[in-house]
Order: C-alpha cells, then structure tokens, then sequence
C-alpha cells in the first residue's frame, strides 16, 4: 500500500501504468526556474476562464515538449469527467467526450487524487477513443485540486513514447494549481449569475424599469420575491395624459413562469386601458374580459387608482385586491376601501365599482399584495391591523416602503413575492426653484408643476394659462441658448407676493437677440401674457423675470 | 409622436381635415407638422386644421402652422384654421396674432364651405 501523500500511482491494473514513486519535485536548474515563472505566472489570473485555460495549456504544452494538453472537468453531479479546454486534441472537446469517475487514464486520476503516468497507451485501459484515434503513446496526468475537492484533470500527452519525470510532474501540478482555483471561481459565478441573471431578466421585463418622474408626485415602489418561487405580483406607475397618475398593483394567482407571464400580460394590457384614459372601474373591466380570452387563464387581483396630483383627488377600483392604505400626516392611517368584488377572471360579467378620495398635500396612499400582509393560520385582519400601526408618518414615499418591507417581511423573503407601491402627494411650496435639463422633453412637465403651484396659490384658469404660456416660451428660450457647448440646465423660480408673481428663467447661455419671427414671435407672446417683461443679460447667463398680478384688474 | 398630442385625419371631398388635440410644443411640433405635411395628397385644394380640441400651444406650433400654410400655398393649396371662441388657445393664438394673419373659422364645416374649388 502507498503512502497516500505519494503522488504517484500503480493501480496494479496492466503493467502499462507505471508509478512515478517519489514527490515529484523540481531540480531547480535555470530553465526549469523559467518554466515555473511562466506556470505561476500571476499576469494569469487575471485572465477570465477560457483564456486562462487556453494559455496554460499552450504553455504546459510548450514547456514539457508534449503534442496534447486537455483539461477534462467534473460534471455536477460528480460522476463523469467533461472535457472542456484542450489543445492538439479539440475533437475531445468538440465531441464532449465523457468519461466515467474511477475507469480509464483521467477517471483513475480523479478517483484517486493523484497523478499517473502511462508510458504506453496501447497496453492500457484507456477509455478516451480520441487519444488512441490521435495516436497518443505516453500519458501524464494530475489531479485538478480546491481545498482536497476534486475539480477535474489535467494530462499531456505526446505520440511517441515518453519517460515523464518527477520534474515534469511537478511542472504539470503547477500549472494544475494555477487553473484550479479560477474555475472553481469561474463554476460559481457562473451557477450564481445563470440564476440571478434569468430572475432579473424576468423581473426586468415585467416590472417598470424606473419610475415616471413626476410631477408634485413622489413615488415609490418595491418588489420582494418568494424565497423559493417565480411569483405573479406586479405594479405599475403610470404617466396619464391631462397630468393624472395612474397607481396599479396586481397578484396573479399560483406561482411559477406561467403566473409570471400571466402578470406580465396583465401588467401591459392595464396600462394600456389606463393610457386610453378609461377609469379605474372600467379599466378593472376591460383587463377582466381580456383574461376572459386567455386560454387557459388564471385568476389575478388587482386594483388601480387614477389621482389627479393637482387637485389629489383619487379614484379607485379593486378587483378581489386587499384594501389600500391611506396615510395622513399625524393621523392613523385608515383603509380606504374594505367592500370587496371579484378578482379578474373569476366571474363572468363582472363590474368594479369605484370610490373616490381626496388627497392631502403630504397625503400618501400605499397599495401592496397579500404577501405583505399575510400569515398562516392568522385571521387576515390582523395583518391589514399591523400594517396600519406600522405606517405611522413617514417622510417619503421610498422611506414608506423601505419600512414596511422591512418590518413586514423575514429576512430572506417570505413565502410568497411581494409588491408595495406608495404614492404621496407633495406640497406645495411658497417658492419654487427648479432646475431643469434643457430639454424639449422637460417643458410639459414645467408647465404641469407651474400650473400645480399657481393654482394652489389662488390664481384662475386663465391667469394659470397665461403665466404657463409666458413661462414655456421663457423656457423655450433657455433650452434654444443651450445649444452648443457647455450650458446643459436651466432654472425655473417662482414665487408670489400678496398677489404678484414673479418667475424667473435664468440659463447660462448667451443672449441672442432672435432673428426671424419664431423666437420674436415667442417674446412678443410673453409681452402680451404678463404684465411685466424683463430681460437681463450677463457674463454668467440670461435671466428672463416675469411679472404678474392675480385677481380682478 | 409623444403621448401628450394626437391627430386624426379626414378627408371631406378634396379638403384634408386635421383634428389635433393635446398639447404642442416644441419637443412635438416638428413631428406634428411632418405628419400633416405626410397626409396632404396632391389633388388635395385645401388642409382644414382643426385647434379646437389643442390645450396647449406655443410659439414653435404657431411656427409649425405658418411653415404649414406656406408650403401648401407654393402647391396651389390652401391652409384653414378652425379655433372656435373659447376654445383654450384661442387666447394664445390671439397674442400671437394669428387670426388676422391666416384667419380662423367657427367651425370645420364653415372652414370647408370658405374653401375655393
């Protein structure tokens, strides 16, 4: 019996393989020395896995004078070796040759831990029908090693008969200690991210990748997968022509990739009623007969408020979803709506009444899916009750949700997934000062937070459009004065003083004096909209002041 | 075409009625008058731009329409507008002068009747 440490074998199987006897070590003469830089080489582990294995092999090949080098790996389940990087025989690869743990040259390595060498592949046992078919005469092989776990095998070989030394043995496990580590690194990133990557890709393409900016609107919203499942919660938040925001949560019933498709279909067809401006009732309707036509259909709950930022009414149906909360600044948060109704798909001819409510300024309204509320052999009341003590003030809405998630749910995720959409109504400040990107695309969103503020302060219909019109023509400008380089932003003051308002539109561009009638046009309209017009012109930019006073006169 | 406006076309005899509604400016103008230029047919006489339904609009629409009505006129064709009193640009058009330089109609109808064949 050997010493285990021995890292030569007979396997006492056919006289062909031949022991290497002592450690094998290196002599320490010059060229081998160079040889060991160029196996340890630290350059290597830079390299990601393909090109590392590639380059090792072609060194291995190179310093031990050999014709083959391949690397063969253990599969996940632990009983067969998978070629996997080779050089002088790619066909093994290429043909994904396998050989079973404990039979053949590489198998005896892996099962045993050590290396072998075979002076001559005719008279053994040698299972891989590519090394006989490129006519390999001598074999040396050596154990892919991690913390004593086998990982796989590396062997060189060449097609005339060769007496491989200790040295060269010790050179091959050099290169086999080099490799090793970096595929066991490579193997887990790779389980890792093939995991992590298709759950994101999946979340990625059924959840909205950012919340709409929006304004007088702070939003905000979580998704908490299940421990164990692909789940069908989804949310929505939704930028509505005339300035409206739509809020949607649902829960397809079940679990798995069909629920989640399922939410995904979902997901898009509310959002495609709500942007033809259906209410929340008949969008609720809408989705219920599109699930109707699925075949093979589920069931879901859902709800969906529409909430009109400027005046924070809310308007809200629900379809079997759990009752959403309202959260008001220094009061206990209260249910808005405990009357139940059908979830989507259940019933034929369903309908879905809808209430309405009026936001605050500071008013947030949080809609969520059962899992946040739910327990095992607990009356669901107690839930929607520790939910309701839990939202006590908080400032914003992203603060809301971290908090009720992260009081709600165990660490680790719970046993279904879990949405939570929160939305708060900000308020309305004395002054405002925004600044902008000087975008075309940004001026709807200027004139719809100007419009909120305005209106908040008093001012009428038409005194808002007219302010509104001055102003989108004074911000025109800024984003025309921001063409070429530098200057990117520009910046929106607004305040009002016992009826006059005053905004201010300063960018940092240079003033140019509008040639043709479009800009001129666009200042003669200021002129005839407010009251006052100035323009100020600096080193540092261009500030454009309007004047305006509210009321009679 | 951005969310924020939407046209409908159609054809009354050989006039092209635009309905328009939303809100133009100048991140959608550009696209809003190339949709129109891209309907007009050349045995069309007349385009009647329906404003009533416009929420809002600014200086770069108001450029747009002119831009409009000068290229229909180098073709022999006409441009109409229809802002009806009280309609939420009527007021903004009004500051820019529009209806006295290109004329505005109640209605489409009336638009379609002032159209000379």
């Amino acid at each position: 019996m050997q010493d285990p440490q021995s890292l030569a074998t007979t396997p006492g199987q056919g006289q062909a393989f031949v022991g290497i006897g002592d450690q094998p070590t290196l002599d320490g003469s010059a060229g081998q020395l160079e040889h060991v830089y160029r196996l340890a080489d630290p350059a290597l582990s830079e390299l990601a896995l393909e090109p590392l294995l590639d380059e090792l092999l072609t060194r291995a090949k190179d310093i031990l004078h050999v014709d083959t080098a391949a690397i063969l790996l253990l599969d996940d389940e632990g009983q067969e070796l998978v070629a996997r990087a080779a050089k002088g025989l790619e066909e093994e690869v290429e043909r994904g040759v396998r050989i079973p743990v404990g039979s053949g040259f590489a198998g005896r390595i892996a099962a045993g831990r050590r290396p072998i060498y075979i002076a001559d592949v005719d008279h053994a046992d040698v299972l891989n029908p590519i090394l006989r078919m490129k006519g390999v005469r001598s074999l040396l092989g050596v154990p892919l090693l991690v913390e004593g776990a086998i990982l796989g095998v590396l062997h060189v070989g060449t097609v005339t008969p060769r007496e491989f030394t200790n040295s060269d043995a010790a050179l091959l496990q050099l290169a086999a200690a080099q490799a090793a580590p970096a595929i066991d690194r490579a193997r887990l990133f790779d389980a890792l991210d093939r995991e992590h990557r298709s759950a994101v890709a999946l979340q990625r393409s059924l959840l909205p990748d950012l919340l709409p900016n929006l304004v007088g609107i702070d939003a905000a919203a979580r998704y908490l997968p299940a421990r164990d499942e692909v789940g069908g919660d989804w949310y929505d938040v939704i930028d509505l022509p005339g300035g409206l925001v739509g809020l949607a949560i649902g829960d397809v019933a079940g679990h798995g990739l069909r629920a989640a498709a399922l939410m995904g279909q979902l997901r898009t067809g509310l959002r495609a009623y709500a942007l033809e401006g259906h209410p929340p009732g008949e969008t609720l309707k809408r989705l219920d007969r599109m699930l109707q036509t699925i075949s093979g259909r589920g069931m879901a709950t859902a709800a969906y408020a529409v909430v009109d930022p400027v005046t924070g009414t809310l308007h809200y149906a629900n379809a079997g979803h759990p009752p959403p909360v309202l959260v008001r600044g220094g009061e206990e948060a209260i249910l808005l709506d405990v009357s139940s109704a059908p979830p989507l798909g259940a019933l034929p001819f369903a309908s879905y009444h809808e209430v309405e409510a009026t936001l605050e300024p500071g008013d947030t309204v949080l809609l969520y899916t059962d899992g946040l509320v739910e327990r095992r052999r607990e009356p669901l009341t107690d839930g929607l009750e520790r939910l309701r003590a839990l939202t006590a003030v908080r400032a914003t809405a992203d603060q809301l949700c971290q908090h009720v998630t992260e009081e709600l749910v165990p660490a680790g995720g719970g046993e279904d997934d879990i949405a939570v959409v929160a939305l708060r109504i900000m308020p309305v400040e004395a002054v405002v000062r925004v600044r902008f990107a000087a975008d075309p695309q940004v001026l709807s969103q200027m004139r719809r937070m100007l419009g909120r503020w305005l209106q908040a302060h008093g001012a009428q219909p038409s005194e808002v459009a007219d302010i509104t019109l001055a102003c989108g023509e004074a911000c025109a400008n800024a984003i025309e004065h921001a063409y070429g380089p530098g200057a990117a932003y520009f910046e929106l003051e607004a305040d009002h003083q016992e009826g006059l308002v005053t905004v201010r539109v300063r960018d940092t561009g240079r003033w140019r004096t509008p040639r043709g009638g479009h800009r001129g046009r666009g200042l003669k309209m200021i002129a005839a909209a407010v009251d006052e017009l100035d323009l100020h012109t600096t080193e540092a930019g261009t500030e454009l002041v309007m004047r305006h006073r509210l009321g009679p006169g | 075409m951005t969310p924020y406006a939407d046209i409908r076309f159609e054809t009354i005899g050989r006039v092209i009625v635009a309905r328009l509604e939303g809100e133009i400016d100048m991140s959608n103008a550009g696209e809003v008058g190339a949709a129109i230029t891209g309907r007009v047919t050349s045995d069309a006489v007349a385009v009647v731009l329906d404003l009533g339904a416009v929420e809002y609009l600014d200086s770069a629409a108001i450029h747009v329409v002119f831009e409009l009505r000068e290229r229909l006129s180098r073709r022999g064709q006409e441009l109409r507008l229809v802002v009806p009193s009280g309609s939420p640009i009527a007021t903004t058009l009004h500051y820019a002068d529009v209806p006295r330089a290109v004329g505005a109609a109640e209605t489409v109808t009336a638009a379609i009747a002032d159209v000379e064949y």
